[in-house]
């Protein structure tokens, strides 16, 4: 109960005003279409230079964990997720919104961000010896199994038909293998100097998500029939905390799969919500409903997004290991100011890393109250007419792509990617399989190269792969989620495909 | 409304060519050991496709509405202003050559930079866009407003309070 | 009429872009001086690049604020490609260089650079590379460790931040003059990824920076065996370097980090910052920051970096021929 002794230290008028800063401004950067967290928090850096060091990671600790909520805002208004952590969020999201939900998806959303927040920093707080034991052990063969995993989710995903999602998560995997290879240093599918770098995740994201929305908005732009960008009428926010009272089987999905996959270094925290998301279907009594506007996958994605940022600053803080790109970010704020990761930490700097924690708790509350009055106030903004609305969508993912690396190059990527997956979409293409590829491929081969590595030096003879990949509990566990996943997604699309083609009289595989 | 069989036939056919073209490029390009995940992918990848493209010819791709004519029509004007806008935001990128020295290619290429070419881009796209006949006096004046108030927004945002460092044109 | 249009193409050009000419080095620099990064943000290059810049902007320096630019991608290839290639040399885009890393990659071919397409200004750090095994690893010191190696050719794994960069240079030295085999694993995602390797035991050792194994040192997480340099290091003056320990490794691993512009910027703006940059790097403030971070802080002006990397050139042209 150490922490609770340096609750004082959030409250000092500067680190305070910080912290409620720190949490509108993130809130409203990550409901801004094109702007994404990691973006936000680089940027932030500089300023943290004038700042103490307590100061400084409460500024970067808001603006991380009120990106991500903040991101939300706009993948269900606009179906343009702000972060990779947000598509999912998109999926159900903005069917609810488009059904005139739009308030209500929102309260949940971050209701849910809320709780699945506040309980992952207290696993941080209680559990952080423990869970970095666990952390650590994740070795190359389970990171490659754990991506393999994920690639499963594939097929299920957002997807009308099952060979496209699965064909969309090909060419997503394709397109994380341009550029150089990393550790061998080969040069792969370099047509032009800009994709040298590979696809940069996050102008990916922009272009594949927002270009086809501002092209759709063009698409209807000159006809009168209906100009506004979307009605978001009022919901009663009474009704929203009941409700998340009664969502008790996808908040602890969200939470649980949120704090494991955030404790995982090298997963990246990136696909918390959409295996979230997917376990909340297959675990819920309405999969059906799902992808149609309904709230349990919302629900699920959400607090896992955010209950992700806690126990993902345990090997962060730990063992100085980041486990995601904004992790990362943090770290280098910390090393700044001379603050050492190590498992003692807690003892040598108390007083920074308990403030630290403790706003990231107070924050959470924070973000919520604050959420839902900007979401209040983005709902208002939504309905600005499309031509304005393209237009600006349009407008600032060339600033959001340029800001991230600040390479014109990343923007003609951007534009390309919206494109093609414009054209995609309309052939029953879908964009979130695209996206999981994108993040997936490079952990699955960075991981399978090493094991490869390592097991040759580990064990003899022709069958040293397979005996470093197939053998331990660990790995045995994860090939049966493996087998497990694949099998669910066949054999619901084969019932699915019946059951369509009873109704209507032809597959809709 | 949904896609017509051609065109099925014709995205899944290019799909299927894109997909044939990765196998090749990844089967033939050395070091063998770098591609040896992309040579994974890459059956996946044509397999996958190949059984698109059969559904295609077979006539069972049902998803997805296509593009219509009116579609094309639509958004053709936008996606124009959009290359043009992004490539006179693009200063100093993607050099040809051959052309450098020569004093209109060098003009061009110093770009208009990031807030000029938003400014014009934003305010064609909206009046392109907006239902309001263009003989109408008072929407342009509303659509000057509005430019000048969402770059304001966009240059404080990016130039003042992030201190992001944008490529600069010839102006601004 | 062809001249005409010329004529009025040129003046057009030239009303248009007078706000641009290049400045003189009276002037210079009268707007903010990118520094482009190589690597992500937080990364070790990343962060003390942040550190060393940051009084620019005071009036006795330079006057204007450095800014960075981070061009990760490749181990630093996609960023020192791009420099080569695109940035405009006038002094208003500098760069951070990593020695021995962007030489071996040239030398390793496949890139737009080599050590003839920049001008180093000056250098700021030197982090040489360091041996470091788990914490509850059997081995204590780099004998026993070289000695199983020697006994079990191909059995040693060893992590580091990819290929062609310090870690792995380091590795090849120490294979060289040990005449041990061991197995270099790649990581992906910097040294960071490397160091979880050698803490959760996925590998045998691991080769990381001089920084980073003396905080996961500090913090109890690994033992450091030896030292990739000439000397001890004042952080780590109880570990041996690998001289020491009878392995005739000098340093030309040691990643040596510093700015450096394109070819071609006008000599009196590169003499300019050759003049200015070295008193900033030493300025009070960094001096301190740097402590704090655990980053060694070495100074070197234009000409001791050109010497410096003259003899990296050769060395490594001889280290990486066989490869």
């Amino acid at each position: 109960m150490e922490f609770l002794s340096y609750f004082g230290g959030v409250f000092e008028p500067l680190a305070f005003a910080l912290l409620v800063g720190g949490t509108i401004g993130g809130l409203i950067l990550g409901a801004t279409p094109g702007l994404s967290p990691t973006m936000a928090v680089a940027l932030l850096i500089p300023f943290t230079f004038h700042l103490s060091a307590t100061q400084g990671l409460i500024l970067l600790g808001a603006a991380y964990t009120s990106t991500v909520a903040g991101g939300a805002v706009s993948a269900i208004l606009l179906k343009i997720p702000g972060a990779p952590a947000n598509i999912a969020t998109a999926l159900d999201g903005n069917a609810m919104a488009r059904k005139g939900q739009g308030a209500r998806a929102l309260h949940l959303s971050f209701l849910s961000s809320g709780i699945g927040g506040v309980l992952g920093v207290l696993l941080l707080i209680f559990l952080t010896p423990m869970l970095a034991q666990w952390a650590l052990a994740f070795g190359p063969s389970h990171l490659f199994w754990l991506a393999i995993l994920g690639v499963t989710v594939i097929g299920t995903l957002d997807s009308k038909s099952f060979v496209k999602g699965l064909l969309s998560g090909c060419i997503g995997l394709w397109l994380s293998m341009i550029g150089y290879d990393d550790i061998q240093g080969a040069q792969r599918f370099i047509f032009h100097d800009a994709l040298a770098g590979g696809i940069h995740i996050i102008a990916a994201l922009i272009g594949i998500f927002a270009i086809p929305q501002v092209l759709d908005m063009f698409a209807k732009g000159r006809s009168k029939v209906k100009i506004e960008a979307i009605d978001v009428p009022q919901h009663a926010f009474g009704d929203s905390v009941k409700e998340i009272g009664r969502s008790a089987r996808p908040l602890t999905i969200g939470t649980v799969i949120g704090s494991i996959v955030g404790l995982i270094p090298g997963i990246g925290g990136q696909i918390a919500g959409l295996v979230a998301y997917d376990q909340a279907k297959k675990f819920s009594p309405h999969k059906e409903k799902f992808g149609t506007g309904h709230p349990e996958g919302l629900v699920a994605a959400e607090s896992a997004n955010n209950a992700m940022v806690g126990p993902s600053l345990v090997p962060l803080l730990t063992l100085s290991i980041p486990g995601s790109p904004t992790a990362a970010v943090l770290l280098g704020g910390l090393l700044i100011h001379g603050i050492f990761p190590g498992s003692d930490i807690f003892d040598r700097n108390p007083e920074v890393i308990w403030t630290f924690i403790n706003s990231m708790l107070i924050g959470q509350i924070f973000m919520v109250i604050f959420g839902i009055a900007i979401a209040k106030w983005a709902a208002k903004i939504a309905r600005a007419p499309l031509p304005i609305m393209g237009s600006a969508v349009l407008v600032l993912a060339l600033f959001g792509s340029y800001s991230v690396q600040q390479s014109m190059g990343d923007v003609w990527i951007m534009l390309s990617l919206g494109l093609g997956m414009y054209f995609l979409e309309k052939f029953g293409f879908s964009a979130a399989p695209v996206v999981l590829g994108l993040i997936l491929g490079p952990i699955a081969e960075s991981n399978f190269v090493q094991g490869s590595l390592i097991a040759g030096a580990q064990f003899d003879g022709n069958w040293a792969q397979a005996q470093y990949f197939m053998t331990g509990s660990l790995n045995l566990v994860l090939m049966a989620l493996v087998v497990l996943s694949i099998g669910y997604s066949f054999l619901s699309h084969r019932a699915r495909g019946r059951n369509a083609s009873v109704k209507s009289g032809e597959v809709q595989a | 409304m949904t896609a017509s069989r051609t065109q099925h036939l014709v995205s899944s056919g290019g799909i299927f060519a894109i997909a044939l073209f990765v196998a090749w490029v990844s089967f033939t390009q050395e070091p063998a050991e770098a591609f040896l995940f992309p040579r994974l992918i890459s059956v996946f990848f044509m397999a996958f496709a190949l059984w698109n493209f059969v559904r295609a010819v077979m006539g069972l791709s049902k998803v997805g509405e296509g593009l219509s004519g009116d579609t094309v029509k639509a958004i053709l004007p936008g996606l124009i202003v959009i290359l043009i806008y992004f490539f006179w935001a693009a200063k100093g990128y993607g050099k040809v050559a051959a052309l450098e020295g020569h004093w209109l290619y060098d003009w061009v290429r110093r770009g208009l930079g990031f807030y000029t070419s938003s400014t014009i881009a934003f305010f064609t796209l909206y009046s392109i866009y907006d239902p309001t006949p263009f003989s109408d006096g008072r929407s342009w004046i509303k659509r000057v407003i509005v430019t000048t108030i969402f770059m304001a927004v966009i240059y404080g945002l990016f130039a003042l309070l992030l201190k992001v460092q944008t490529p600069r044109g010839m102006i601004f | 009429m062809k001249t005409l249009f010329k004529a009025l193409g040129l003046s057009l050009a030239a009303a248009t872009m007078g706000l641009a000419v290049p400045a003189s080095a009276d002037e210079y620099p009268s707007r903010p001086i990118g520094v482009a990064v190589s690597y992500g943000a937080g990364g070790a290059t990343d962060f003390q690049a942040r550190i060393v810049t940051m009084v620019a902007g005071n009036e006795d320096m330079l006057g204007q604020p450095i800014y960075i630019l981070n061009k990760p991608g490749a181990g630093g290839r996609v960023g020192w490609n791009w420099f080569a290639d695109e940035v405009e040399a006038d002094g208003y885009t500098m760069s951070a260089y990593n020695v021995p890393h962007f030489i071996a990659q040239s030398i390793k071919g496949g890139v737009k650079y080599s050590v003839d397409s920049f001008e180093p200004i000056a250098n700021w750090g030197a982090d040489p590379a360091v041996v470091v095994v788990g914490k509850d690893s059997p081995y204590n010191t780099i004998q026993e460790l070289v000695d199983y190696a020697k006994g079990n050719p191909g059995k040693v794994t060893l992590s580091g931040a990819g290929l062609f960069v310090g870690h792995h240079i380091a590795a090849l030295q120490l294979e060289k003059e040990t005449g041990a085999k061991f197995v270099y694993i790649p990581t992906k995602g910097g040294g960071a990824a490397a160091m979880k390797a050698v803490i959760a035991g996925d590998v045998v050792a691991g080769i990381n920076n001089l920084s980073d194994g003396f905080r996961a040192a500090e913090a109890g997480n690994v033992k450091v065996l030896a030292v990739a340099d000439l000397e001890r290091n004042d952080f780590l003056p109880d570990v041996p370097t690998l001289m020491e320990s009878g392995y005739p490794v000098d340093n030309a691993s040691v990643n040596f980090r510093g700015l450096m512009v394109p070819k071609g910027t006008p000599q009196d703006v590169i003499d300019k910052l050759a003049a200015k940059v070295p008193g900033m790097f030493e300025h009070a403030r960094v001096v301190k920051r740097m402590k704090a971070g655990g980053s060694p802080l070495h100074v070197m002006n234009r000409e001791e970096v050109q010497a410096m990397w003259a003899k990296r050139q050769e060395t490594l042209a001889e280290l990486l021929k066989g490869l």
